[in-house]
């Protein structure tokens, strides 16, 4: 089994997804353990798959298989796989994660109806986000892109009886619809320059200069657009907070870990034609700048512990987005890598202290859980100091490689805004973990009925601390080749463009001052019980406030905007059909050829004498007509 | 002889079910299905000893009919790769028909006779090959259709028929000039010479002639704004009616545009595609601003047929090879989800007695697999991957980039209304709390409707994967029509 054989990966979990979805009822234990089964043996196939790409060695960027699927005149849609560096890292990501995400299920979600849907669902997601980042081509990105999408619709909604997770699945399915729109316009406005769907082709072809400068920036522009969807960037970033109506596992998997970094990994795939598009790089900077500055802002007047996780992971795919558009895709694959293991940590996490909670998610009710969830807590601050960049936690190491990036690539400007998204990072990780760990319970029943859950869902939440601790040092090129790829994780991934990891002191030295100043601040204003600090600021800026608790109002703007502007053209466009098209013009010409036989019929008289005028008067009217013709 | 036994198979059914005795009427559905199965098979063997090799007719069969001195009218059946999926979609929607009918207690006898006679009548459409039988057999649908509205519908139902055998006569007297002033421009009413000939103004200039052709076959697609027969149609016409109507009445519109106003006059087609792909773009955004605010389940997937079949008329005006065959392939593709969607919402009407969106919710809970159908079906509505829809999508907006960018940029943007009004739908309707009244309704009772359920969706997923299928078939039929009008 070698790289060739990468299309295994999503195979197997299809085929189990079909198994579990049509007998899943009927197996014991729901066929809980098939799922883990499913998904484990892509894992252990990943390994095989990167032992064969190292040992292929230098030189070979990309094993490339590919199947004629249909071809239709100039149109060819094929089914091909790529194995790159880029993509061997997203493989890891995504079986590792989906492994300990299935696993995790099967204590959280024990007891819940539709169990074997739930498992049966994850699969099909994994085999999807697993042919996503295989795909050789831009058309199959497209479809397993839609894919992903349908299996996150889905899991959002998978509480379907409450109204917020239909209304939180569908915004979510809506929202990224809108950017796989773009995505969709921009495949084909390639592929008509091209002539290709194949991605390295479409490289090529732009490296070459094959298409015109302002061409190429807008259909880039518009593919971008499929990445700020999925990637929940500004604007788009609405849908992914609410998203987080679905099981936690689901946002652990797909709203953290995998789906939503596929923009991310799109991009980076396609960095080499951002890079000749003239303004694009600059537009990524900027909207992942906005992305993690704004919801840095966002998530510190979140009480919901999901919600704040969920801001946060917009935050860091703002991030990524930053390195992406300082032309640093190792830097952005790296931080994506860390971000997978120590987010899905802290969503796990999250999942047992709800779960040990029965069902409590807001953090003004817990307190001091700390002594009560050993195993959960200890994880849960190796994540959160991973995602605060507390040294030497894998967060730090990817962290100051964006900043380092920015800095390079922008200068000072994008430095200050990228730390200061940092310290904002920093700062509502640490009032998220003292508000929940720390200090003296807030609600004693909520207290008194926790426990630790089992070891099917502390195991995975050990292996991702883990994770979490040493994949920074994949970074060292040490540490690499011990592993066998010399170079370390970004010259791996950076093959075209050597590029060793060095660090630069000077910053090294701010990202620490920036983990330190944001955790600083957070233990000052949260440590002890008491909120008296942080509502003391909140009543001194009571617009900034309420601007915070309302996410700067831009649900209500979407709303506003659907309402009053999309359903309000489609109501013209009803009112149009019915009255006009409709009463007017069809029933119209039927009551108006009824009224006119109605009218007509009076000439009916039956008497002689009337036909015989009409006689006279239709002859002298022809004949007139026939002289004045004639003329 | 193939053609001419499926053509009137079902019709030889239906002559059978009139003959049962009034005690044996509960036989009726039994031998309706076993007709209509049996064209199935018979299509079935068609489609798979069709040739995809060789392009043009295959299976003709031609006979002097009727002598007219100058020229003749023929008995001349014959399927290409355009017709052929056309033909197994009409059995394959009958037979689902026949069994979502099953429940039907009024009048069995003439029901099922109406519904088989409809079949002959779009299995002759889809394969007549001489112009007159072809607008015999177009006429011939009518009557089953207003019969079986106004008898067995509900709401309006006699206003809703009238409109429609009202609407489709205009539209094809209309028809009939175009077809008599090519039939004695050129000597003949073979479709097959027709399509070979080159054409001279006559009486009429060739483009009034084209635009004639074309108004009778938009009222069937339909196109915008002579669409709005079809939500009333839709909305009190039977279970089994709206998904022939949608499934296979409305291709006839298409196959029309394609087979004889590109095919026979493609210089005219060349001259007004660009009018043609403006009103294919309206229609999809038309008819989606319209399915947003509708309330009533079957009028909201009416209005969004329209917006699938104006897909179809943008492909076509392409006139190239990727739009057309997309085009093909969404017809087959909307038929099969369209109907599906029919299918699902009638089984739940019969249950609920309502159609009203806002009375339903969580019926998730009640009715598991009709839910589960209904959600596939509007993922498949909305151009999911890995279903039909989203290939034929893809060709369509592939195919007419090229040609009319703009209109094509429109058409795309419809996938996010469509994701809209679909997936407020199912959110109304099959998730959200449940409602107590619906307690004790179940979908777990009989055999026909899972099985129509479950063979819809089958072929929506097999044609989703694996469109060589069909696009193998209808590839060289299209390649002979483009090759005609580059010419």
């Amino acid at each position: 089994m070698g790289a060739e054989q990468a299309w295994l990966l999503p195979a197997v979990p299809a085929g189990f997804f079909i198994l579990l979805a049509l007998f899943g009822r009927y197996l014991p234990r729901q066929g809980d353990v098939l799922g883990v089964l499913a998904i484990g043996t892509s894992f252990v196939l990943f390994f095989f798959v990167l032992a064969d790409y190292l040992g292929i060695g230098e030189g070979t960027d990309t094993v490339l298989k590919s199947w004629a699927w249909s071809d239709i005149g100039d149109f060819s849609l094929r089914f091909g796989i790529a194995v790159d560096p880029i993509t061997i890292v997203m493989l890891g990501v995504v079986t590792s994660v989906a492994l300990m995400v299935n696993i995790f299920s099967i204590g959280y979600m024990k007891g819940e109806a539709r169990y074997y849907w739930f498992f049966a669902v994850l699969q099909l997601f994994a085999a999807s986000m697993l042919l996503l980042v295989l795909a050789d081509n831009l058309l199959l990105v497209y479809v397993s892109w839609e894919l992903v999408g349908v299996c996150s619709f889905l899991l959002i909604g998978f509480y379907w009886e409450k109204r917020s997770a239909t209304e939180a699945a569908k915004k979510a399915f809506i929202t990224t619809r809108i950017g796989d729109v773009g995505l969709l316009i921009g495949i084909i406005l390639l592929w008509r320059e091209a002539g290709t769907f194949n991605i390295q082709e479409i490289i090529h072809a732009a490296e070459n200069g094959e298409f015109s400068s302002t061409y190429l920036t807008v259909s880039m522009l518009f593919v971008f657009l499929g990445a700020m969807g999925k990637s929940a960037q500004f604007p788009f970033h609405v849908w992914l907070p609410d998203a987080m109506e679905g099981p936690t596992p689901v946002s652990a998997l797909i709203h953290a870990a995998t789906m939503v970094v596929a923009g991310v990994y799109l991009v980076a795939r396609l960095l080499p034609v951002y890079e000749v598009a003239d303004h694009t790089m600059i537009v990524i900077t900027l909207v992942g700048l906005i992305t993690a500055v704004l919801t840095g802002f966002m998530a510190f007047a979140q009480t919901d512990i999901k919600k704040v996780l969920a801001y946060s992971t917009v935050g860091q795919l703002g991030f990524m987005f930053i390195a992406l558009g300082s032309g640093e895709p190792a830097a952005a694959m790296f931080h994506l890598m860390t971000h997978a293991f120590f987010k899905a940590l802290l969503f796990l996490g999250s999942g047992s202290v709800i779960l040990a909670t029965h069902h409590n998610q807001d953090m003004e009710k817990m307190g001091g859980l700390w002594k009560k969830l050993p195993v959960t807590g200890t994880t849960f601050l190796i994540g959160s100091a991973a995602l605060a960049g507390v040294v030497p936690l894998a967060g730090f190491w990817s962290k100051d490689e964006i900043l380092n990036a920015a800095n390079t690539e922008w200068g000072a400007w994008a430095l200050v805004l990228t730390a200061a998204a940092a310290v904002m990072t920093a700062f509502y990780t640490t009032r998220l973990f003292i508000r929940t760990f720390m200090g003296t319970p807030r609600d004693r029943h909520v207290y008194d009925h926790t426990e630790e859950p089992g070891w099917v869902m502390g195991g995975p939440l050990v292996f991702l601390a883990f994770l979490a601790v040493v994949s920074g040092f994949l970074v060292f090129s040490g540490v690499g080749s011990a592993l066998g790829f010399p170079g370390g994780v970004t010259e791996f991934v950076y093959l075209h463009h050597p590029h060793e990891y060095s660090i630069n002191w000077g910053l090294a030295a701010l990202s620490l001052g920036i983990s330190g100043a944001g955790i600083a601040i957070g233990a000052w204003m949260y440590w002890g019980n008491s909120l008296a600090r942080s509502t003391k600021l909140a009543d001194s800026y009571p617009a900034a406030y309420r601007l915070l608790v309302n996410k700067f109002y831009f649900d209500e703007a979407y709303q506003w905007g659907i309402d009053r502007v999309v359903l309000g053209f489609s109501y013209i466009v009803s009112w149009f059909d019915r009255n006009v098209v409709n009463n007017t013009g069809v029933d119209g010409s039927g009551e108006a050829t009824v009224y006119g036989g109605f009218v007509l019929k009076f000439l009916q008289t039956g008497r002689l004498p009337n036909y015989a005028m009409g006689i006279a008067l239709g002859v002298v009217g022809l004949a007139f007509a026939g002289i004045m013709v004639r003329g | 002889m193939e053609l001419t036994a499926l053509v009137f198979l079902p019709a030889a059914a239906a002559i059978l079910v009139l003959l049962l005795p009034a005690r044996q009427e509960h036989l009726a559905k039994y031998v309706a299905l076993a007709g209509s199965v049996a064209a199935l098979a018979l299509s079935l063997w068609l489609f798979f000893s069709f040739d995809v090799d060789q392009g043009g007719y295959q299976f003709t069969e031609r006979r002097e009919w009727v002598d007219l001195g100058a020229f003749n009218l023929q008995y001349f059946l014959g399927v290409d790769g355009l017709s052929m999926p056309l033909v197994v979609l009409t059995t394959f929607l009958t037979t689902a028909s026949v069994l979502v009918s099953f429940s039907v207690t009024h009048r069995q006898r003439l029901y099922y006779a109406l519904l088989l006679v409809l079949a002959t009548s779009v299995l002759g459409v889809f394969t007549a090959l001489d112009f007159m039988l072809f607008f015999l057999f177009w006429e011939l649908e009518l009557f089953p259709m207003y019969l079986l509205i106004s008898i067995w519908g509900s709401g309006r139902k006699e206003y809703s028929a009238t409109k429609f055998v009202l609407y489709t006569i205009a539209g094809s007297a209309f028809m009939l000039v175009g077809i008599l002033t090519l039939a004695f421009s050129a000597s003949t009413f073979d479709i097959q010479v027709l399509g070979q000939s080159s054409f001279q103004d006559t009486v009429l200039p060739l483009s009034w002639v084209f635009l004639f052709l074309f108004i009778g076959f938009a009222v069937k697609l339909p196109m915008v704004p002579v669409h709005t027969w079809l939500p009333d149609a839709h909305s009190d016409a039977p279970t089994a009616v709206s998904v022939m109507l949608a499934g296979v009445l409305l291709k006839m519109g298409g196959y029309g545009i394609i087979r004889m106003c590109v095919t026979i006059l493609p210089g005219e087609a060349g001259d007004l595609s660009a009018w043609m792909a403006g009103a294919g773009a309206v229609s999809v955004l038309y008819g989606a601003f319209v399915t947003l605010r509708q309330t009533d389940v079957k009028r909201l997937i009416a209005y969004s047929s329209v917006s699938h079949m104006g897909l179809v008329l943008l492909g076509v005006a392409a006139l190239g090879n990727t739009g057309m065959v997309g085009a093909t392939y969404q017809m087959v593709a909307h038929g099969l989800i369209t109907g599906l969607l029919f299918v699902c919402v009638g089984l739940m009407y019969e249950r609920t007695h309502t159609r009203e969106i806002a009375r339903l919710g969580g019926l998730a809970r009640q009715m598991p697999l009709i839910a589960t159908g209904l959600v596939f079906a509007a993922f498949g509505s909305l151009g999911l991957p890995a279903l039909a829809g989203f290939i034929a999508e893809v060709m369509v907006f592939i195919g007419s980039f090229e040609e009319f960018e703009w209109a094509a940029l429109m058409a795309i943007s419809g996938a996010v209304l469509s994701a809209g009004y679909m997936l407020w739908m199912l959110q109304r309707v099959v998730f959200g709390p449940v409602r107590p009244e619906w307690n004790g309704l179940t979908d777990q009772r009989h055999w026909w409707e899972h099985s129509v359920v479950l063979m819809l969706a089958a072929l929506i997923i097999l044609l989703g994967l694996y469109p060589p299928l069909l696009t193998d078939v209808i590839n060289p039929a299209i390649d002979s029509i483009v090759l005609r009008v580059g010419a």
